[in-house]
């Protein structure tokens, strides 16, 4: 009998720190930045400059929060971004109005995303694994083509307005302002959060991963969950690219390498399994946060950027072998 | 408050005292590099340059480099905002793309802090410090010209000459050695390429068998052209001269096959940016451009190249 309480009491111990447990680590770096650069972490301008670098890792992130449900995955958001932020700067410098421009950026990435859900819906391609790592690289390459491998600069203001514009916040001192983009993410955050808790098909998106086979069998269209979820993801990405090409007046042919593995990263560390069916939206920020945190940190005190990458991958091992220890203590004795 | 004691320093007791002085500590200079000297040898020695050059004035100087070198346009974007954010006067920038960088840094002037660019310049404003090439080449000639008797055959092997620093050297290379009366038989592109360089070299010596010396544009191309003149048997007739100082080269010069290469000074350039932007803080005019200038390797400093 006490031997079953103490093991009821240790399982619920997991369950709390899978849950809470990163936000509790984005609550630790902010306290061990703020002792380390007292008088810098914590000021207007560097907490906006933090909200300003994560938002392109959020918007990725939360769309492949949406495929990790269904036990996906998508590796071509870099790419997605790269190719709307290009098309989206030359369609702009070309003279197109500035209604028309900025859709193209999030048109394209839905497109794309389509064509990932193609793949696997109709070419019926064995694993999202293989079909994005198709799109990885082929829309890197038309990147390339489109641009001839050059930058595209003179994005104009009215397009850079998402990525790059301040809504001024004299309280908050000389340089206060929160990034536009800032209340972008949260429109986009709040958003998929309604739409994955409180409609049918984000319910379905859940049961999807889940379970596919008993999901089928209880008459939910598996394939146009899967079109729908990565056509989602190609939309966050053509969206990153928008904020992108706002951050820096221009379209250019490496924007985004690598950047799929920062949002999948993002995603783990927030908690969610990647075998679908489970995560917070979020938990996921709070993942990003903590990505963007250790980032800024590291920046502030001049520590190599390896140092990232070497604590980034520790901590996602970390997270995941959290989300193990608590499905071993939930099997039981 | 920094600012304002530093020009009055500056004023009374000139540049080298001022940045000794203990008041300057608390002066912040970052160099943001877009490669790490732990991937790259080039960089190393920027960082190096710099570091020296802080230490040697009594500053702090950062250089630090995105995670992911060259690529990671975002992740030099956020460094130049953190340094921003940390405080520094001033920032020398190797920009990762030339116009991605172009709004945080003109951000980074609004709030003035001073930038200078190293090694390329981003599409904007600003002194650029970095080899220039046509100098550097220059010295390349010159050393051909002090090694051959006047009149000689010679040639130039370019590097891609639709590109500027293929132009540049190719332009050095070429005004050096007529201008000091030899005889320049043949300029042949190779591209960079060593292959295509062996085979160009090969239709110059079959033209002109008498040519005593090619100034070839990068090392590649100058060990491409010895292996021509060795299956030619010619390596004692023919001095080449390559540019780069790789270390491939150095060891080829050490050999005595190479007889010499130009090498950019990377080290000058680290010290170099951080100087100019000490000089922007105080309230100096700088150049468009300035030349780190270029250094002979030779067989007396080859060692320190390998």
């Amino acid at each position: 009998m006490a031997v079953r309480s103490t093991e009821e009491a240790a399982r619920r111990r997991l369950r709390t720190l899978e849950k809470y447990g990163v936000f509790g680590m984005v609550l630790l770096m902010a306290v061990v930045l703020t002792l380390l650069q007292p008088d810098i972490f914590l000021s207007a301008q560097n907490l906006t400059n933090i909200l300003r670098q994560v938002a392109m890792n959020a918007l990725l992130a939360l769309g492949l929060y949406v495929v990790i449900l269904t036990a996906g995955i998508d590796l071509s958001v870099g790419s997605i971004m790269a190719l709307s932020t290009m098309l989206l700067a030359m369609a702009d410098v070309a003279g197109w109005p500035w209604p028309l421009a900025i859709l193209v950026g999030p048109a394209i990435g839905v497109l794309c995303g389509l064509v990932n859900g193609f793949g696997l819906t109709v070419l019926r391609l064995p694993h999202p694994f293989i079909m994005t790592l198709g799109t990885l690289y082929t829309l890197r390459g038309v990147t390339n083509l489109v641009s001839g491998g050059r930058p595209v600069s003179g994005v104009s203001d009215t397009i850079r307005f998402l990525g790059s514009g301040e809504i001024p916040m004299p309280f908050l001192g000389k340089f206060g302002s929160i990034p536009v983009s800032a209340v972008v993410l949260l429109v986009c955050y709040a958003g998929t959060a309604y739409f994955l808790n409180k409609m049918s098909i984000g319910r379905h998106i859940f049961a999807v991963g889940g379970n596919p086979q008993a999901a089928r069998v209880s008459g939910i269209d598996v394939n146009r969950i899967l079109l729908v979820v990565y056509g989602m993801s190609g939309f966050f990405a053509g969206l990153a690219g928008l904020l992108m090409a706002g951050r820096t007046g221009a379209g250019f042919p490496n924007a985004g390498i690598g950047a799929e593995l920062d949002a999948i990263a993002a995603v783990i560390i927030g908690g969610a399994s990647f075998f679908g069916g489970r995560g917070t939206v979020l938990g996921v920020f709070a993942g990003v946060l903590v990505m963007g945190l250790l980032r800024n940190g590291l920046n502030l005190m001049d520590v190599s950027a390896f140092w990232q990458q070497t604590l980034i991958g520790m901590i996602v091992v970390g997270a995941v072998f959290v989300d193990v220890l608590r499905r071993r203590a939930g099997r039981g004795p | 408050m920094t600012r304002y004691t530093l020009k009055g320093l500056l004023a009374a007791t000139g540049l080298a005292a001022a940045f000794t002085g203990a008041a300057l500590a608390d002066t912040k200079v970052a160099v943001i590099m877009s490669d790490s000297g732990s991937a790259n040898p080039f960089w190393a020695a920027v960082t190096k340059g710099a570091l020296d050059k802080g230490a040697e004035l009594g500053i702090d100087v950062a250089a630090v480099a995105p995670a992911g070198g060259e690529t990671d346009v975002a992740g030099q974007i956020a460094m130049v905002e953190d340094q921003i954010a940390k405080g520094v006067v001033g920032i020398a920038i190797a920009p990762a793309d030339t116009a991605a960088l172009v709004p945080v840094l003109e951000q980074a002037r609004k709030r003035g802090v001073h930038v200078v660019f190293i090694d390329k310049r981003a599409d904007m404003p600003g002194t650029y410090i970095g080899t220039n090439n046509i100098p550097a080449a220059r010295i390349g000639a010159q050393h051909i010209c002090d090694s051959v008797e006047s009149g000689s055959d010679v040639a130039v092997l370019q590097g891609i000459v639709t590109s500027t620093t293929g132009q540049h050297r190719a332009q050095g290379g070429r005004e050096g050695l007529v201008e000091c009366g030899l005889n320049l038989v043949a300029e042949q592109p190779a591209d960079w390429d060593a292959g295509k360089a062996q085979t160009a070299t090969e239709n110059i010596l079959t033209a002109n068998p008498g040519l005593r010396a090619i100034f070839a544009s990068n090392d590649n191309m100058a060990l491409g052209a010895i292996e021509a003149l060795r299956t030619a048997k010619m390596l004692d007739q023919v001095m080449i001269v390559g540019f780069d100082g790789n270390p491939n080269a150095a060891e080829s010069i050490l050999k005595g096959e190479l007889a010499a290469s130009v090498a950019q000074r990377p080290a000058v350039m680290g010290a170099m940016g951080v100087e100019a932007v000490l000089k922007l803080v105080a309230g100096e005019e700088l150049p468009d451009e300035i030349d780190t200038g270029a250094e002979l390797v030779t067989k007396e400093n080859a060692e320190s190249y390998l």
